[in-house]
């Protein structure tokens, strides 16, 4: 018990929401009468994570992840449940627990663009109270992890997307924070930036034993880096468990994408189960059950394709799956 | 203590990477200068006193306000809380183990300081080529008053837009009351016209609001007048500061207990 860095029990948020019709006669109307509505982001959730744990959050857009990071790291107060964060009620917001965590959110930096990221830097030991010697080691360690060196004394508005996610993440960890929520850190990355962003997560998860609680979009993100995986819908959890259970049994199908030089128009596949979601002449896009991807793509050959494209199922096919087939299944 | 000095150092760099907005600044402050000098000009033209101010006493007491009243830029609080707020990132500042409040105050302090130079450099350059016989305090108690007064007064001003700021959380949208508010606070501190034009009862009842002592009265005292008040307004600038503070110690919380974010 010992162990456990995060425990809630029965956590919930609810909130309003303006609700107006269209037209400008509701507008007017609604300067004096608004109709609101009651929705629940986050329903009665039971969350236990232990010391070092790396964790991907998974759901579809709107199912919750997101409100309940905020609630972790005491952005806004639970409606109802207990929290408990490192021994901490979050939104008490106490700085001796904000210096403990630390908070990526894929499209709210923390960065002052118009300064370089030694500046960030800087200020950031001094808030989090960091002595220069322990700064300029962990400033060192993480420069070179990420081999930025060249970039630390450029204006941060001049620099990539995949740039600039790498130093959000140097500047969220120079403290040593014991957790580290990321919301979306690969959104909007290409493969090789959203590559080395993993593989620097889990150097700072094994390296440094730090807790991590990870929500992305991405298949290849949870896949790749989280062991245990808690699938939301609707502000539930449907889905609390091994990652790799989840997706043996949930993940039926994969998508394949091919391209043609020549048009080609009638393409007669005796692969059984393989539906065809986009058919023009010079491209066509299949879905397959994965234990059937071999055999389609042998035949796939035959056609002389220009490209092949094998990719996993959207995320929320997935999650729409588990609802569907398991509703409540625990890996 | 650290972490707010460094918080004002990097908004003193902030301010350093955009030359344009230095130059304009100062532009704009000799601009205001030229403005009150044709305005003024005008109105002492068959005048010898304007409201107890000869032509010189006027633009001295013009160019001493315009200069404090340029640094009083709090109402960048209110608006960038406001906007953080309305659109989903006010987290930034609720994430780090810092003081909200004390934040913005480094912050202001970070920004003032550095206009302060620049101000300063164009305010005494038309000084000189005005030939303004710039008429100031001759007591340096009253000096110290004033420059005391002034700060307390732009605490007082950070805090009011801190506090202001606060109620987005609260009425979600209140982008024009702040609009609204910036051009009364300009009118009220005198900034625009010395408040002795004001007929008697008007100055009596802005002696009781704070933004009597933010700019006007600063500037009266600089300019040799008013000494009397010196003490009982840094007296009721001080009692406004605690008042205000007392308020926002009030509402803080609870009103961040309101914050939803964008997106949720």
């Amino acid at each position: 018990m010992n162990d456990v860095i995060i425990h809630t029990s029965n956590l919930a948020k609810r909130y309003q929401r303006y609700r107006k019709r269209e037209g400008i006669r509701n507008s007017i109307a609604s300067l004096w009468k608004r109709d609101y509505e009651e929705k629940i982001a986050v329903d009665h959730i039971d969350l236990t994570v232990k010391k070092g744990e790396l964790i991907g959050l998974i759901g579809p857009n709107g199912a919750g992840k997101t409100t309940l990071i905020k609630m972790l790291t005491g952005i806004i107060a639970p409606t109802e449940g207990s929290i408990d964060v490192m021994g901490y009620y979050p939104n008490d917001m106490k700085n001796e627990f904000k210096k403990q965590y630390a908070v990526v959110m894929g499209q709210k930096s923390q960065l002052f663009f118009e300064l370089t990221v030694n500046d960030t830097l800087r200020l950031f030991k001094e808030i989090y109270e960091i002595p220069e010697k322990d700064f300029q080691k962990n400033k060192q360690y993480f420069v070179e992890l990420f081999g930025v060196r060249d970039l630390m004394d450029v204006q941060v508005r001049t620099l990539s997307l995949g740039e600039r996610m790498k130093m959000e993440l140097i500047v969220s960890l120079i403290h040593n924070p014991k957790i580290l929520f990321l919301d979306e850190p690969t959104i909007g990355l290409d493969a090789v930036a959203s590559k080395q962003i993993r593989k620097f997560l889990m150097e700072i998860n094994e390296k440094n034993g730090t807790t991590i609680i990870l929500t992305s979009h991405y298949m290849e993100d949870i896949k790749a880096l989280c062991e245990r995986s808690i699938v939301i819908n609707h502000g539930v959890k449907i889905y609390d468990g091994a990652t790799d259970k989840l997706f043996d049994r949930f993940q039926k199908n994969k998508r394949i994408t091919v391209t043609f030089d020549d048009p080609t128009e009638d393409m007669a596949l005796q692969t059984e189960n393989v539906s065809i979601l986009e058919n023009e002449a010079h491209k066509k896009i299949y879905q397959v059950p994965k234990q059937l991807v071999k055999e389609l793509l042998a035949e796939l050959m035959k056609y002389e394709p220009k490209d092949i494209v094998v990719e996993e199922e959207e995320i929320g096919v997935v999650v729409e799956r588990i609802y569907r087939e398991g509703g409540k299944f625990h890996g | 203590m650290g972490k707010y000095f460094e918080i004002t150092k990097i908004y003193m760099k902030t301010q350093l990477v955009w030359r344009a907005d230095v130059l304009f600044n100062m532009i704009f402050t000799i601009a205001k200068v030229l403005f009150a000098f044709l305005l003024w000009g005008m109105v002492f033209n068959h005048k010898e006193l304007v409201g107890g101010f000869t032509f010189h006493g006027m633009l001295s007491y013009y160019i001493v306000s315009s200069f404090l009243s340029q640094l009083e830029m709090s109402e960048g609080v209110s608006n960038e809380i406001h906007d953080r707020i309305r659109n989903g990132t006010f987290s930034k500042y609720m994430v780090i183990p810092v003081g909200i409040e004390g934040y913005f105050m480094a912050m202001e302090l970070g920004i003032v300081l550095f206009y302060i130079a620049f101000d300063f450099i164009a305010a005494a350059v038309w000084i000189f080529v005005f030939r303004i016989h710039f008429v100031f305090a001759a007591s340096g108690w009253v000096v110290a008053c004033a420059v005391l007064m002034t700060m307390l007064g732009m605490i007082f001003m950070v805090q009011l837009n801190f506090f202001l700021g606060l109620l987005t959380l609260k009425y979600q949208g209140i982008g024009t009351f702040l609009m609204i508010k910036n051009h009364l606070v300009a009118l009220i501190t005198g900034s625009i016209i010395p408040l002795t034009l004001f007929p008697e009862i008007i100055v009596n009842i802005m002696r009781l609001l704070p933004f009597y002592y933010v700019t006007y009265l600063p500037a009266m005292l600089l300019t040799g007048k008013c000494k009397a008040d010196a003490i009982a307004g840094l007296i009721a600038i001080t009692l406004w500061c605690l008042i205000m503070q007392a308020v926002i110690m009030k509402v803080q919380n609870k009103y961040f207990r309101k914050y939803d974010g964008v997106g949720i």
